[in-house]
């Protein structure tokens, strides 16, 4: 019984090699290509699990242009076996729903399903760059039916056919164990990959490729391809940031790089303005004049999903109701938000939601639901959107809605649209259909890297998008406010609590108020030197001038301890904008960008000139934090605050 | 280890330059030619081949012709062929142009170029011969069985900064050759190695070398023609220093610059990245760059010792070839030619040692007499004093010279020795000239228009390097490096280094201490090559780290 190890990778233009052209425009063209970075960290778990099975057969899978057979080839080169590579024209503008189907059904036709004799698992990367929607992997496993983890950081087999995994959520971690065959999607924080070896790219270079049609694997052409996907990207614009670039400060002692810093500092008033998007969307001056035409067949409603940890929904749920009453007003005709809400004794949060913007709270109590587990929780959302046909679902794009809203929209063929920060009813012209669609949802979603964003539509319902957290406001609460609240009885089978939850680590959440505090001072890993004495010593001395500072720090300080939870900013922490962010040793992950990108002011304080953190920075001081920091807890004492009022 | 890789060729080629691939393109074309069937496998640290080359350049074509006979000339990507070459002297303000030909220095009927472009092209044909060409891996050691070398050893990967195997820990590969070819360039570490292992270098000069700066720039149409050449001699060096800058036209509208200035130089403050900025901003160079913009930097250094100073180019199982044998003339400062004759050379050595299966040092002797019986003599052997001669400043530096040219290259005294170049360097105590930044005052404010400090220019070279491994530059001894690197010299490496890796930090206490930023190395040598008392060792880092060069 030879465990089979299959690692879905895609290759992507490399970010930080993308050149200014001729023009000074960005150079695509001429950026080269790698394996997506989080796709790395797959093929090394796999590579890792292959210590503990040594006579694991080696494959490595991927779907995209004859292009991607370099980055096959380095997998090889890393010890990997054998490549198969999907590649045909018609697959051309798949989106993710049709990619994770394409994907799968190349796998099948591999020999591998969820009955298959001989165990097998499949890692592949969290996201990609180029895309950044994290949805193919939990498509992939829904389309073979079978389980998976995602943001998974290290695997371990346990010797009796189940692999466990430490999986990434909010305020912590989980451990779980699954059954093979599964999948498991890795986070780029677990083991860093490999340098390909001499003797493995000498058995690269000889290496054969296979390249399969979508009739070689049978694919079914309908539902692949620009026509066969559910959803669509309407429009792409750039999005200008208008913080300018950063000011580094210059000076060869500690002491003449403050003093710049203080100088720049007192030049620039207010760096950030409000983001604007600039568009290149032709005006609908000339709306031709075809007919409308509504899509939605009778669905009706909007459906969120009530998110819990330790007991309580989480803020992005609540945050979620923005949007969702957003939508329903734009809606009109009385349309009702109805959230699931899944768990056991968990009725004192209905008043929650119904105080928060809920109109009908759906109950489903069960023991076994006390944790979120995938395989259940979608099966009951797809059980819940059969009988109610809600025209819209909405997900906060935690860790658990960024896996359960694609493992839904596969159930329901909706496809889903990942992460956004705008949701608006709109019209869409199809020239092609000759009508326009209305009313519609227009999804809008950073990509490539936050430098554009895409307005995506789907076409089945329900249209599901997930929401970035901290994007929204938590709606006022209305106190006293209440709604209908029904019970759901969802038929559930053993095969769906086949995963196990092994261990919660959840830090404490409300300590600490990140949120309102005016100045954060932020360590990362280059901070931790000294055990992040530094760093509270800072914000220690801005408190005692009266101003309101907190200390927070990147996910890795969490992780070795440095930390508790409730400080961590970032992606799987807290979005915080306050007047002042100081980084301190970060090097600007884009996992802890999305957290502290919308602070007014950012002083990044790094020894590496590279660091990805100054792009994001108004002032950088290149230097070590054990040299600079010090010098700035004296300016603090002697009363300099940055220019943030104390606030006695 | 038991998990280490072993892989078998018949000959091993270390490094993707001109020479180690007209070495494999030659043995290619004559091993095809014989009908046989050996393996050779050419290794290259640059993240592909041409992304650590770095030349000029002005390149003597004829070589070409003998290298790739059944080629059309034409296909060769050669930028412009030389239509005006001229020398001019430089002051802070004026120029004069040399109404004379500078001996040795004509550049008739030679042709600028790209030299990375040049090995890209080699390393196609090269394949397309049947060679294997793997760049992006490093060799950090050669292996040695009964005190010979059977082939080197490709870097570990996957350890920490102090060496320590990580979770993703990857043994090198070992690769045993019958033959192996180092072809590393300039100051190649596994070439010091060997040499020192050897003693190869027993009786001969010590090698001396220069360091070359130099940028790439897209200016407006009509600021210099295609073809047209200008080498400088004077400001902003001084009579002691020995060097000079060039300008070179390039086809659309690019133009090369640069500056090569003599690691033998006494001020241990002195920055050639800075000479070449202070150099830019003389009336005769800005206009050639005037509008323009910086497309790309790079730096390395050139070996210049001539005749004198190459070492014994074989011993068993080994050769050495192109710029690691320090095969540059001089004055011309031209080595891509005798580079690729080198190569050719090591090539006919190669298959005549394969025919016997014999890789002695007797049987590999045979490369030495097709040297001397060769171009590379007939460059090397006439200037064979030149740069000893310079050594002395470039006023008593050409008396010598001309001296040298009626005798045939003897002058009045034989062979004049050489200095290491690290041995020049005067402590601060004894140095009694204007330190650098005196002499340049108000010349170091860099505008990022014309003249651009070191970390901008580091960006333009697309440098990077893997954290995760053991930093491959190395303080020799910390103690001794301090007592004297940092408090008897200043620290030089934080002035000599072409792309600001070492930094002199002093603390609050007045404690100084350097740090490595080596992430910005640009795999010049230099710091191997300058510091006083062997204060540092550069070692190569992971496979394909380091410069990015496109069109260097």
């Amino acid at each position: 019984m030879a465990l089979t190890i299959i690692s879905l990778i895609k290759q992507v233009p490399l970010p930080s090699e993308m050149r200014m052209g001729e023009d000074g425009l960005m150079d695509r063209t001429k950026a080269k290509s790698i394996i997506n970075i989080d796709c790395q960290f797959g093929l090394e778990a796999g590579l890792q699990l292959k210590k503990q099975y040594p006579d694991a057969r080696m494959i490595v899978c991927s779907m995209g242009p004859n292009s991607f057979e370099p980055s096959l080839r380095t997998a090889i080169s890393m010890g990997y076996d054998e490549a198969y590579l999907l590649s045909d024209r018609k697959l051309g503008g798949s989106d993710t729903y049709a990619t994770g189907l394409a994907i799968s059904t190349m796998l099948k036709h591999l020999g591998f399903n969820k009955d298959s004799k001989d165990p097998f698992i499949i890692f592949a990367g969290r996201q990609t760059s180029d895309g950044d929607t994290a949805h193919v992997p939990s498509q992939v496993a829904e389309a073979m039916g079978i389980p998976q983890a995602t943001f998974v950081e290290s695997v371990k087999a346990d010797g009796k056919g189940n692999v466990i995994a430490k999986r990434i959520i909010e305020g912590g971690y989980q451990m779980m164990q699954l059954p093979m065959p599964c999948v498991i999607s890795m986070t780029p924080t677990g083991i860093p990959p490999r340098k390909p070896s001499l003797s493995g790219a000498i058995k690269a270079r000889h290496a054969k490729i296979n390249v399969f049609g979508v009739d070689d694997v049978h694919v079914n052409t309908e539902k692949i391809g620009l026509s066969g996907s559910p959803t669509i990207v309407a429009n792409v614009v750039n999005i200008v940031s208008e913080r300018p670039p950063v000011t580094f400060c210059e000076g060869h002692t500690e002491t003449e790089l403050v003093d710049s810093l203080i100088e720049n500092m007192k030049k620039v008033k207010s760096p950030l303005t409000k983001e604007k998007t600039e568009t290149t969307e032709k005006k609908t001056a000339e709306k031709p004049d075809f007919p409308y035409y509504d899509d939605r067949n009778g669905a009706r409603g909007i459906l969120t999903w009530a998110e819990l940890a330790n007991g309580k929904v989480v803020r992005p749920s609540l945050e979620l109701l923005t949007p969702a009453r957003h939508l329903a007003d734009q809606l009109g005709e009385d349309t009702k938000i109805i959230t699931l809400l899944i768990g056991h004794h968990v009725d004192d949060q209905i008043p929650v939601l119904f105080e928060h913007g809920s109109d009908e709270v759906i109950l489903v109590d069960d023991e076994r639901l006390a944790e979120y587990l995938v395989l259940p929780f979608s099966s009951i959302f797809e059980q819940v959107i059969r009988q109610r046909r809600p025209e819209i679902a909405l997900f906060a794009a935690t860790t658990s809605g960024r896996e359960l809203a694609p493992r839904i929209g596969m159930k329901t063929g909706s496809g889903v649209t990942a992460d956004c920060t705008g949701l608006e009813i709109g019209e869409y012209v199809s020239r092609k259909e000759k009508v326009i669609y209305k009313p519609i949802l227009f999804s809008r979603r950073p990509t490539y890297g936050e430098s554009k964003l895409a307005t995506i539509l789907g076409f089945v319902m329900p249209q599901i998008s997930t929401a970035r957290p901290g994007t929204f406001e938590v709606p006022p609460r209305m106190e006293g406010r209440t709604g209908t609240v029904s019970e759901f009885k969802p038929q559930l089978t053993e095969e769906e609590f086949k995963v196990k939850i092994l261990e919660t680590v959840r830090g404490e959440g409300n300590t600490v108020n990140l949120f309102d505090a005016d100045v954060i001072v932020s360590g990362g890993r280059g901070a931790t030197g000294d055990n992040l004495a530094l760093v509270k010593k800072l914000a220690e001395a801005l408190k005692s001038q009266g101003v309101k500072a907190e200390w927070a720090c990147s996910r890795v300080v969490v992780d070795e301890g440095y930390a508790e939870y409730a400080r961590q900013v970032g992606q799987t922490g807290k979005t915080v904008r306050p007047k002042l962010y100081i980084a301190i040793g970060i090097s600007g992950a884009v996992q802890h960008i999305a957290g502290m990108k919308e602070s007014e002011k950012i002083i990044a304080i790094d020894h590496n000139p590279k660091a990805s953190i100054f792009n994001f920075a108004d002032f950088g001081i290149v230097g070590e934090y054990e040299d600079v920091v010090p010098e700035l807890i004296e300016r603090v004492n002697a009363r300099y605050t940055f220019g943030i009022e104390a606030k006695k | 280890m038991d998990n280490v890789d072993t892989v078998y060729t018949d000959v091993l080629i270390v490094g993707g330059g001109p020479s180690g691939l007209a070495a494999s393109i030659h043995l290619a074309d004559i091993i095809n030619k014989k009908g046989q069937n050996h393996r050779i496998l050419l290794i290259d640290k640059g993240n592909s081949i041409g992304s650590h080359i770095l030349s000029g350049a002005v390149i003597r074509p004829e070589v070409f012709k003998q290298l790739l006979p059944d080629v059309d000339f034409n296909e060769i990507p050669f930028n412009a062929k030389v239509t005006k070459d001229a020398t001019v002297l430089l002051s802070e303000n004026g120029s004069f142009q040399l109404p004379f030909p500078v001996p040795y220095m004509s550049n008739k009927g030679n042709y600028i170029a790209s030299l990375g472009q040049i090995c890209r092209y080699l390393a196609k044909k090269a394949e397309e011969k049947g060679v294997e060409i793997y760049p992006g891996f490093s060799i950090s050691d050669l292996l040695y069985k009964d005190g010979k070398v059977i082939g080197a050893k490709t870097i570990d990967t996957g350890v920490d900064h102090h060496g320590n195997p990580m979770e993703n820990f990857q043994p090198g590969t070992r690769i045993e050759a019958k033959l192996t070819i180092l072809a590393e360039g300039t100051r190649g570490s596994l070439t010091k190695k060997l040499i020192n292992q050897y003693k190869l270098d027993k009786g001969k000069n010590a090698q001396v070398y220069s360091l070359g700066v130099k940028e790439l720039w897209s200016v407006p149409e009509g600021n210099i023609q295609p073809g047209e050449i200008y080498h400088t001699m004077g400001y902003p060096l001084n009579l002691k220093e020995f060097g000079g800058g060039f300008i070179y036209g390039l086809n659309d509208n690019k133009v090369a610059v640069g500056l090569v200035v003599g690691l033998d130089y006494e001020d241990p403050t002195f920055d050639t990245h800075n000479a070449f900025q202070v150099w830019k901003t003389t009336p005769f160079v800005s206009k050639f760059l005037k509008g323009g913009r910086l497309v790309e930097y790079g730096a390395k250094t050139l070996p210049e010792g001539g005749w004198y100073s190459l070492p014994k180019l074989y011993t068993d199982n080994v050769m050495i070839v192109g710029d690691s044998a320090g095969m540059i003339a001089m004055p011309a400062l031209k080595g891509v030619h005798l580079a690729i004759t080198s190569g050719m050379l090591a090539a006919e050595t190669a298959a005549q040692a394969l025919d016997k299966n014999d890789f002695s040092e007797k049987s590999l002797s045979v490369y030495d007499s097709l040297i001397k019986d060769s171009l590379i003599y007939r460059d090397l052997y006439p200037t064979r004093n030149f740069r000893q001669a310079f050594a002395k400043g470039m006023i008593v530096g050409p008396l010598h010279f001309a001296t040298q040219m009626i005798t045939g290259g003897a002058g009045f005294f034989g062979r004049l020795k050489s200095v290491p170049d690290k041995e020049r360097t005067k402590t601060l105590a004894e140095f009694k000239g204007k330190p650098f930044k005196e002499r340049f005052k108000g010349k170091l404010d860099f505008d990022k228009v014309l003249t651009f400090d070191k970390p901008t220019d580091v960006y333009y070279s697309g440098t990077a390097h893997d954290e995760q491994q053991v930093p491959h530059l190395k303080i020799n001894n910390p103690e001794t490096f301090q007592k004297i690197n940092i408090e008897q010299y200043g620290a030089p490496c934080q002035f000599f280094c072409s792309s600001e890796v070492y930094e002199l930090h002093t603390d609050k206490n007045g404690h100084k201490e350097i740090r490595i930023h080596a992430e910005n190395c640009m795999h010049c040598k230099t710091c191997d090559i300058k510091s006083p008392a062997d204060g540092i060792t550069w070692c190569v880092p992971n496979g394909g780290n380091g410069p990015d060069f496109q069109n260097m």
